[in-house]
């Protein structure tokens, strides 16, 4: 495989046809946003870095931030008068355009909270004060899947395990061929998990497991949730909002939750907490107590003391900024998808690995195996691989350790070298990404390979 | 941070922590009137803005400090979370650990703000309730004039698990130290009353509105000799505001607001917790990677955000050490200028202070004339909003309630600040103003709804 194509930008045909805007706002003569324009808004990017994991952190073009320093400017020139007159209308005119983006039916249900940790604690923290106060029994229990993502799993333990809750783990295949999959070890799972006399109080589902990455039928979990008497069921699509389309109404859950500053362009950090409308008379409250609305979550979040809320205030500009591009969001999410899955097959290709899930079940990630002569035997190994390829080789790609799954009969996939894959890589696509990113970890893994390199070389300092 | 084979490197910092182009300080030249007003220029210079108390103040050169901070996250976050952040963050919890002359920098944590640290303290406690280590019915003593999102935390991490809530009446206007000593040794009675344990009390440093400085050294004794578990100072306004020297204060908890008084960006604050208090399992509220860890460390990561305000403690060391005497003349100042002012507005209505000067910090509580008709908190909001929007005038006015029997009562005080950007002009505006009103008949009743 070589790389005479460079210098190709993904997708270059389709970004200057014509324009097929949707949005009513936009003047129809303006041109889609251009290849040099998008190098531009993320030319703060450090250069020479292989960015391919916008999965973790995200990303925020230069616009955007610009808009941000403004609402930061004017906080810090009249905070009285920002906090008496600007702060609110601000907030609620984010959490109108999220309503619309999501199909929820009021304003009411939309909060916007710090991350989705954030909204785990809130969520959990309801959960903690049922069995405090003995409207749930002692061993009642709460669902996770086994790959939830680690901050989850410690809240659930801060306010569940330590209220006098038990959790059920369901693990889901991996590498995973189709969603029934997904769906029967879920169903079996649950089945599994139950005990006499016990109540599923609650069931936390990613719509995008983060590691391994992949995208679940949400919609259909949450089918089984009910099935199975799970009384409330907590979405957390940390990496959704920008990735998939997101209808609140169809997947049904009570809550759901989703960072804007992973897919959809806010600077950090800014998530939106969706609580179905009858859940918010039933004692929401964030972690920080506040001052301005009692027990009102929505408007209450707003003001968990003093705050530089900026970061949520800027929805509207990452609105702005995603309409730039033809398709508006849509297009972005449809491109990405096409491009890192064109790109994950590449890798897999070269390196005669596979790839974690069909592309049908990713948005923006992929998990690509890696060869199996690198020897990634754990999760330490696998964090040190990802230093090494940080620093060595100006890569930046998470890795996923697989460990072999008890469930599974048969001996998991194998590489062309008939080695078993035990490591995967997530890599990931925004807009700002190119070819030469992704044949840079190409390359950088096939030079490892050729230097017989192991994970068992690197040396911690 | 050496990569293993010396070659390659990609990271874009060079293992510091500070940002690279921050200014080295020249010993010898202090700050100038004209250098203040610079890194104080993004003011809106139409403003009389005597109200730090609420929001604080921020100068130039600590907004450019975090800029750089963001854009270094921003430029590569990975290789930030792995390199820059924690040891950036500690050599802030470093600084303050200095500063307020803690034992160790674990008893050093950094939150956002002090309602957060109040919530971490008093979390604790609806735990202890419903773990059983307390009793139903055991006590919490907070002041009466304790923030209203302190009050709420009680409420929901105190009265809620079972335990019972006591207020200490303060008087306003005050007279003495001992006036807010007899209260407190009054609370801790009634809260002992029916044999209960008192497990907490919060004790704020300086009261919000009204705003008083609390004699707390000699509330924390008394708690001890009283059995009172453990005392929480809250001190939203602490650092840069009053002494903050924890050893001296003797307190178990003790937090402060950094953006307040000490010059940070919103928001970030501190939360000491001494290594030998009991009961002392803190967790942040929220809960992420680090929990177990301890809650300095906890703290350090509570998923995504932009800790950039965290991040700028020694730049704003930097900063306080470019005035004489550093922020204790910083301090000393602000409380000699701001008495001044006070004295002259209340002379110039014929009115009085809310306190006697060495009740106050930077802050202090003016009389407003009585003809001015205030009769509630509402009223007291119509008057500022009016202020704001006719007078350009920014500041806080505080009800206080007549007391029967009470003769032509001043029911209106108004908290002016001074930090270093302030100038005497921005009280005569405000004294003006007033003066204006009270020549028109103005009275809060002809304001609309």
């Amino acid at each position: 495989m070589n790389g005479g194509d460079d210098t190709r930008n993904l997708g270059a045909a389709h970004r200057n046809g014509n324009n097929h805007h949707h949005s009513a706002k936009r003047p129809k003569i303006s041109l889609p946003i251009s290849e040099s324009e998008i190098r531009e808004e993320f030319s703060h990017h450090e250069e020479g870095v292989a960015r391919i994991n916008n999965g973790s952190f995200g990303s925020c073009p230069a616009s955007v931030q610009s808009a941000q320093k403004n609402w930061q400017l004017r906080f810090l020139r009249q905070p009285d008068d920002f906090y008496h007159n600007t702060l609110s209308e601000g907030v609620l005119h984010s959490r109108t355009i999220i309503k619309g983006l999501i199909n929820a039916d009021d304003v009411e249900e939309i909060s916007l909270v710090d991350n989705a940790t954030t909204a785990a604690a809130i969520v959990l923290q309801q959960v903690g004060r049922g069995f405090a106060e003995s409207r749930f029994n002692p061993g009642d229990s709460v669902v996770m899947l086994h790959c939830a993502f680690q901050a989850v799993k410690k809240s659930i333990q801060a306010y569940v395990t330590r209220a006098g809750g038990s959790v059920v783990e369901v693990e889901l295949p991996f590498p995973v061929t189709s969603k029934e999959e997904v769906i029967d070890a879920f169903r079996l799972g649950l089945r599994r998990g139950k005990q006499d006399g016990k109540t599923y109080r609650l069931a936390i589902i990613d719509h995008i497991t983060s590691m391994p990455s992949v995208v679940l039928p949400v919609k259909d979990l949450v089918s089984i949730c009910r099935e199975e008497g799970v009384e409330r069921v907590f979405v957390d699509a940390a990496h959704a909002i920008g990735s998939v389309k997101i209808d609140v109404k169809e997947i049904g859950a009570e809550f759901y939750v989703s960072n804007l500053h992973k897919w959809f362009f806010c600077p950090p950090s800014v998530a939106f907490l969706y609580c179905k409308k009858f859940e918010l008379s039933k004692d929401m409250r964030h972690p920080v107590a506040f001052q301005e609305h009692g027990n009102d979550l929505p408007v209450g979040n707003a003001w968990t003391g003093t705050r530089d809320y900026s970061s949520q205030l800027v929805v509207h500009s990452a609105m702005e900024f995603v309409e730039r591009f033809e398709g508006g969001l849509e297009g972005i999410m449809a491109r990405n998808q096409r491009d890192v899955v064109e790109m994950g097959k590449m890798l897999a290709d070269s390196w005669g690995t596979n790839l974690g899930s069909p592309p049908e079940m990713c948005a923006s990630m992929v998990m690509v195996g890696l060869p199996s002569r690198l020897l990634i035997t754990s999760g330490d190994d696998a964090l040190r691989l990802r230093s090494y390829l940080r620093v060595n080789y100006g890569v930046e790609v998470p890795i996923h350790y697989q460990a072999q799954s008890q469930r599974e009969e048969g001996d998991g996939p194998r590489d062309k070298d008939g080695g078993r894959i035990t490591g995967y890589a997530r890599i990931s696509h925004q807009v700002y990404n190119v070819a030469d990113d992704y044949y840079k970890f190409r390359d950088a893994i096939n030079e490892l390979l050729k230097k017989e390199f192991t994970c068992r070389m690197i040396f911690t300092e | 941070m050496a990569s293993p084979d010396g070659k390659h490197r990609r990271s874009g910092t060079n293992g510091e922590a500070k940002p690279p182009d921050s200014k080295k300080l020249k010993l010898s030249a202090l700050i100038t009137d004209e250098e203040i007003q610079s890194e104080f220029s993004h003011h809106n210079a139409s403003v009389a803005r005597i109200n730090n108390g609420s929001f604080g103040s921020c100068p130039q050169s600590v907004i450019s400090a975090q800029q750089r901070w963001q854009l270094r996250f921003l430029r590569q976050p990975d290789s930030f979370y792995v390199n820059d952040l924690k040891p950036g963050v500690l050599e802030s919890r470093e600084a303050i650990r200095s500063i307020i002359n803690a034992d160790d920098v674990s008893e050093v944590s950094i939150v956002d703000n002090a309602t957060t640290a109040a919530a971490i303290v008093l979390q604790q406690m609806a735990w202890a309730f419903a773990e059983g280590r307390f009793e139903k019915g055991d006590v919490a003593v907070m002041l009466h004039y304790a923030y209203g999102a302190v009050k709420k935390s009680m409420e929901a991490y105190v009265t809620r698990a079972g335990g019972r809530v006591v207020e200490v009446q303060l008087p306003f206007p005050v007279k003495s130290n001992e006036e807010i000593i007899t209260e407190f040794k009054l609370a801790l009675e009634r809260g002992k009353l029916k044999g209960q344990r008192i497990r907490l009390a919060v004790i704020d440093h300086v009261t919000s509105m009204p705003s008083v400085v609390i004699p707390v050294k000699e509330l924390v004794k008394i708690c001890r000799e009283e059995g009172v578990d453990q005392v929480f100072v809250d001190a939203a306004h602490g650092i840069g505001c009053v002494d903050v020297d924890m050893k001296e204060i003797g307190a178990d908890f003790y937090a402060s607001n950094l953006h307040k008084w000490f010059f940070c960006p919103p928001s970030a604050a501190f939360l000491y917790c001494r290594k030998s208090a009991k009961f002392s399992d803190l967790h942040h509220p929220v809960v992420s990677h680090e929990y177990g860890n301890g809650l300095a460390i906890e703290s350090t990561w509570i998923g995504t955000r932009d800790y950039s305000s965290q991040l700028v403690v020694p730049s704003v060391v930097e900063f306080v050490n470019r005035f004489r005497g550093g922020i204790e003349g910083i301090k000393k100042r602000n409380h000699e200028v701001v008495v001044w002012m006070g004295k002259m507005l209340a002379e110039s209505w014929g009115t009085s202070l809310g306190c006697p000067p060495d009740m106050c910090s930077s802050m202090i509580m003016v009389g407003l004339p009585s003809c001015l008709g205030i009769m509630s908190e509402r009223d007291t909001l119509k008057l500022r909003t009016h202020l704001r929007d006719c007078f350009r005038v920014e500041v806080p006015i505080y009800y206080r309630a007549p007391k029967e029997g009470e003769i032509d009562p001043v029911t209106g005080y108004a908290r002016i600040s001074h930090q270093v950007y302030n100038k005497p002009e921005d009280y005569e505006r405000f004294r003006d103003a007033i003066k204006k009103l009270v020549g028109d008949n103005f009275t809060c009743a002809s304001l609309s709804a």
